[in-house]
């Protein structure tokens, strides 16, 4: 299952924005087989940051694991947060 | 040709702040008006207006100091309102040709810590709710400030020992900070640091008597104490 974060936004900041973002997320969740990855696509978004990202994808790597996949992105802002939260989670995320 | 004045309530609806608060700015020297030759009724020149609008350092320490009126351009008394705003500057940064390297990391720094300010001190703003949030891209700056609880206090509900506003900082600035419960404090000012060290950015920020400096391109920690302790936080990013 592919999903493109650009549907929520393409500055996509605030833990408030990322929580409301999961939450409207879970019923497409629910629908994922029990071994299909789940790919985050993260072409179109403008600006990306360590909020956002904490509510939206630290639940999803928890929950997914290495079924949770990024796929490359060149955004410096994607690069700094996907740094940081592998910090604070001490897990590291499966990239493609 | 003589200038065109413009009257007290014109300047008014262009700062976007009442009346009352330009007589008040008058009389107390921030914002002097002009009056005609044996008059009484007060007047603008836009070019002052301008002026007075774009110091911006000026206008967010005057506020954090006294919690008076904002010029309503300034005010952000909620997120959304925030948020709106954030998206405006990055469609202005975008415009004026801030390359992608470095644009997308101007706005994901100034949003962590504008939504730091909302995160902490929601229900808790101890008398003006909200942030002042000033962007002037010809002089490539940005800056944010809050009427806030300041970081001691917030940083404290998890690391009850912090002894004063510099450890705050510094502790803000560099650990990572989990096992958040109950206050759900991110580690966005971390990733401010990192974004700061490794691009042509800079960072001043304030809080209570604490003063920090990040350089560009550089990994180092200037923290030192002021002789004046103020309110919430000042942020003055510079790009």
């Amino acid at each position: 299952m592919r999903i493109e974060l650009k549907k929520f936004g393409t500055t996509l900041i605030s833990r408030q924005a990322g929580k409301e973002a999961l939450a409207a997320f879970q019923s497409v969740l629910a629908r994922a087989k029990s071994d299909e990855n789940l790919e985050i696509d993260f072409d179109g978004v403008i600006t990306f940051s360590p909020s956002w990202g904490d509510e939206f994808l630290t639940p999803l790597l928890n929950q997914f694991g290495d079924r949770l996949v990024l796929s490359p992105s060149n955004n410096p802002s994607v690069k700094i947060t996907v740094e940081l939260l592998e910090k604070t989670q001490n897990k590291k995320f499966r990239q493609e | 040709m003589e200038e065109k004045l413009l009257t007290i309530a014109e300047a008014a609806e262009i700062l976007g702040v009442s009346i009352d608060t330009l007589r008040r700015w008058d009389k107390s020297g921030k914002f002097v008006a002009i009056r005609k030759e044996g008059g009484t009724h007060r007047y603008y020149r836009e070019k002052d207006l301008e002026i007075f609008a774009s110091d911006l350092i000026k206008l967010s320490n005057d506020w954090v100091t006294d919690g008076l009126e904002l010029p309503s351009t300034f005010y952000c008394i909620n997120s959304s309102i925030f948020q709106a705003r954030l998206i405006k500057m990055q469609d202005a940064l975008m415009r004026e040709g801030v390359p992608d390297t470095i644009m997308p990391l101007i706005v994901a720094v100034a949003g962590e810590i504008g939504n730091n300010s909302f995160d902490h001190n929601l229900g808790q703003w101890p008398d003006v709710p909200g942030i002042f949030f000033g962007y002037d891209i010809g002089k490539r700056q940005v800056v944010l400030a809050d009427r806030g609880l300041g970081i001691l206090v917030t940083l404290s509900r998890v690391r009850p020992k912090l002894k004063n506003h510099t450890e705050a900082l510094k502790v803000a600035f560099t650990e990572i900070v989990s096992g958040r419960s109950p206050e759900d404090r991110g580690n966005g000012l971390k990733f401010v640091r990192q974004v700061v060290a490794e691009n042509p950015i800079s960072l001043f920020f304030r809080s209570g008597d604490g003063e920090l400096r990040l350089k560009k391109d550089n990994n180092e920690l200037y923290i030192t104490r002021s002789q004046k302790d103020t309110r919430g936080c000042l942020a003055i990013i510079e790009f």
